[in-house]
């Protein structure tokens, strides 16, 4: 058996954080769902995800400081950042991020895309 | 003067008989001063003889009858008989002004033609047969008297001078009632005329009285401009509008008014634009001013001879509507946000339940699941469309342009639209001509949008058939967009009404086919925000084609 790969979700909206980590879920990662901008800062500093699910759109925090703070650890080089926003200007990001995907975000989709992402 | 004047003047008011009137006064002056001259000379002489006696007694007769007659001829109604009195006053006088032989055929004939050509103007033309009858009757009566034959020549000639004067005094009466016609027709118009002026000075006035309380009384500030673009009206609500008393602003520049630092330069530029190239056909500009929000508008004054004379701005309070407005798309944003987040969770759990993400389903579960994805989806196209709308009628819908690929346009497209024309059996396709740019300078995610509801739009209404993309440039400047069907086509009359918001809910068609009605709108709005046009041919059952021609932007 191969070793269990984590994937965050970081995203506010409980429902979308569901659906999120279900796709992950079923990609065959171990999730950790995280709703709060700010929290998310500190978990990133104790774990080493192979994929991040990122809103933008967060309390406290928003999702392109947190994107800053992962592109500029060299720990979480590695990780594959999708980004998930409703805001279709968004998709320039995409130099930065691995991915960006527009909500609404078909949960085929996400699945299919962090499975070929372990 | 005035004196002599009133004396002679007698204030009647048929014209004819103040001029005699006048004309004997002066005659019975002239007679007096020469009885009284005759008098004094008499006097003066010192010769006393029975002919001189005689002068004197008739030279003071004479003047006691000028006075009597004087006096008659100022009392009212007996001008006539005054002018009689005189004239035989004078026919005595001429008659013992001589010997009674010089008087009958002598030297003093010709003394009585004084009278006679005098009737002629004293009394009227007619009266000088009267008195040459008169004379002729005294000479031959002397002549009888003295017993000789009568001078039948001056018989005659007395005849000859009245008809003379009668001539001559008839045409002076013709002409003098001419004149005085002409003059009473003068009097006539200038009093006419007087009346029109007085009118028109009137109403003017009212007019101007008018246009004043207007000016005063409407809510929308008003300047006007005269045709060096200085301010010649002002009204009271731009005063209390800017602050500023307008008959300070009377005389200025528009650029110079005071409160114009109080305009961010952009909206300075736009206004003064505005002004210089005044039409009134062009939309107006919306400026933020103080507190106020105005929407401004500037019309030029054309005289009759297509002079410009000035220039006219109405500023009208839009506060309150921006107002609106801004509640309105804030409104909308948060409703469009608050609905948008649970249609995507439920899109999210439907598709998770159906991507057996909790266990295999039956093909009834499967084909629900599928049927509450797609009601979902169409939900959420409306409240985009919504959102987008809110947007562009706010103002707020800003293109976000870099370069693109145009295939990545295309196959975006394709990857939305080609499950739907297949579930209807219609064909899908999409050329790109020779001579398309392989990348265009634009808003890639508003292009497929415009794509996007254009094909939706075909697809909905065409049954059989299918409907063809087309993209080239028809000349380096400019890249089209076409999108063919073969539907049911657009009446003529419908045409103009297609772009419009909602504009085809009132079609009972459109009820079968579904959508609210914003498609069209949202392209021809991202069209007009990207500078280009929109056209669409048709003709009912000959399928529509919309042309979209788009400027190509070097970044």
């Amino acid at each position: 058996m191969e070793p269990s790969q984590l994937a965050l979700i970081i995203e506010d909206d409980e429902d979308l954080a569901i659906i999120f980590t279900e796709a992950l879920r079923l990609a065959g990662f171990e999730t950790k769902t995280i709703r709060d901008g700010q929290v998310a800062m500190e978990e990133l500093d104790g774990c080493q995800p192979t994929v991040i699910v990122l809103d933008l759109h967060l309390p406290h925090v928003n999702g392109l400081e947190i994107l800053a703070k992962i592109r500029a650890d060299e720990r979480l080089k590695s990780a594959k950042v999708i980004i998930a926003t409703a805001d279709p200007r968004m998709s320039d990001l995409a130099e930065e991020a691995d991915f960006v995907l527009i909500k609404p975000i078909s949960f085929a989709q996400l699945r299919d895309l962090s499975a070929r992402l372990r | 003067m005035s004196f002599l004047n009133q004396i002679l003047t007698v204030p009647v008011t048929d014209p004819d008989g103040a001029r005699r009137r006048r004309l004997l006064n002066i005659l019975l002056l002239g007679v007096s001063v020469i009885s009284i001259a005759v008098i004094f000379i008499v006097l003066a002489i010192n010769q006393s003889s029975q002919d001189m006696s005689i002068l004197i007694y008739g030279s003071l007769a004479t003047l006691g009858g000028t006075v009597l007659i004087y006096l008659i001829n100022r009392s009212r109604n007996s001008g006539f008989i005054a002018s009689h009195l005189f004239l035989i006053l004078l026919m005595v006088v001429m008659t013992f002004s001589d010997s009674p032989e010089q008087v009958a055929t002598g030297r003093a004939l010709f003394a009585f033609t004084i009278p006679i050509i005098m009737a002629s103007v004293l009394v009227g033309a007619r009266a000088s047969f009267v008195y040459a009858a008169f004379g002729d009757l005294i000479i031959i009566g002397i002549a009888l008297w003295l017993r000789i034959e009568p001078n039948f020549p001056a018989v005659l000639g007395f005849l000859l001078v009245a008809l003379i004067s009668w001539l001559s005094a008839r045409s002076l009466e013709q002409v003098l009632n001419e004149l005085r016609l002409m003059n009473r027709d003068l009097d006539q118009r200038v009093a006419q005329q007087t009346l029109d002026l007085t009118k028109a000075l009137t109403r003017e006035r009212e007019e101007a009285g008018r246009i004043h309380a207007i000016l005063e009384g409407i809510a929308d500030g008003v300047l006007v401009f005269d045709n060096r673009d200085q301010v010649i009206i002002a009204n009271a609500a731009l005063g209390r509008y800017l602050g500023t008393p307008p008959e300070e602003m009377i005389g200025q520049h528009f650029a110079d008014l005071n409160r114009l630092s109080e305009l961010t330069p952009k909206s300075k530029q736009e206004v003064l634009d505005l002004f210089n190239t005044p039409d009134q056909y062009k939309s107006n500009v919306r400026v933020k001013w103080d507190k106020y929000t105005f929407s401004v508008n500037a019309s030029r004054v054309i005289d009759n001879d297509g002079e410009l004379i000035g220039k006219v701005a109405v500023f009208r309070d839009f506060t309150h509507e921006a107002e609106v407005e801004d509640l309105k798309s804030i409104f909308l944003a948060t409703v469009s946000h608050e609905l948008r987040t649970p249609l995507s969770a439920i899109l999210g759990y439907s598709e998770m339940l159906k991507e057996q993400a909790f266990g295999a389903l039956t093909e009834k579960q499967n084909s629900t699941m599928i049927r509450i994805m797609n009601n979902t989806r169409r939900l959420l196209a409306i409240v985009n469309d919504l959102l987008d709308q809110a947007q562009i009628e706010a103002g707020r819908m800003r293109l976000i342009q870099r370069q693109f690929q145009v295939q990545d346009l295309v196959e975006g497209l394709h990857g939305v639209m080609d499950q739907i024309a297949e579930d209807k059996g219609l064909t899908l396709a999409t050329q790109v001509e020779v001579g398309m740019p392989e990348t265009l300078y634009g808003d890639p995610d508003r292009l497929q949008q415009v794509l996007v509801n254009l094909v939706t739009n075909a697809i909905k209404f065409t049954d059989t058939g299918g409907i063809w993309i087309r993209l080239f440039t028809p000349d380096p400047s400019c890249w089209v967009i076409e999108v063919k069907d073969t539907g049911i086509g657009i009446a003529l009359e419908q045409q103009s009404k297609i772009f419009e918001p909602f504009g085809q809910i009132e079609d009972l068609a459109t009820r079968e086919h579904g959508g609210i009605g914003l498609g069209l709108t949202i392209v021809k709005n991202l069209v007009i925000l990207m500078d280009g046009e929109i056209r669409l041919d048709s003709q009912p059952g000959h399928g529509t084609t919309f042309t979209v021609n788009l400027p190509i932007k070097q970044s």
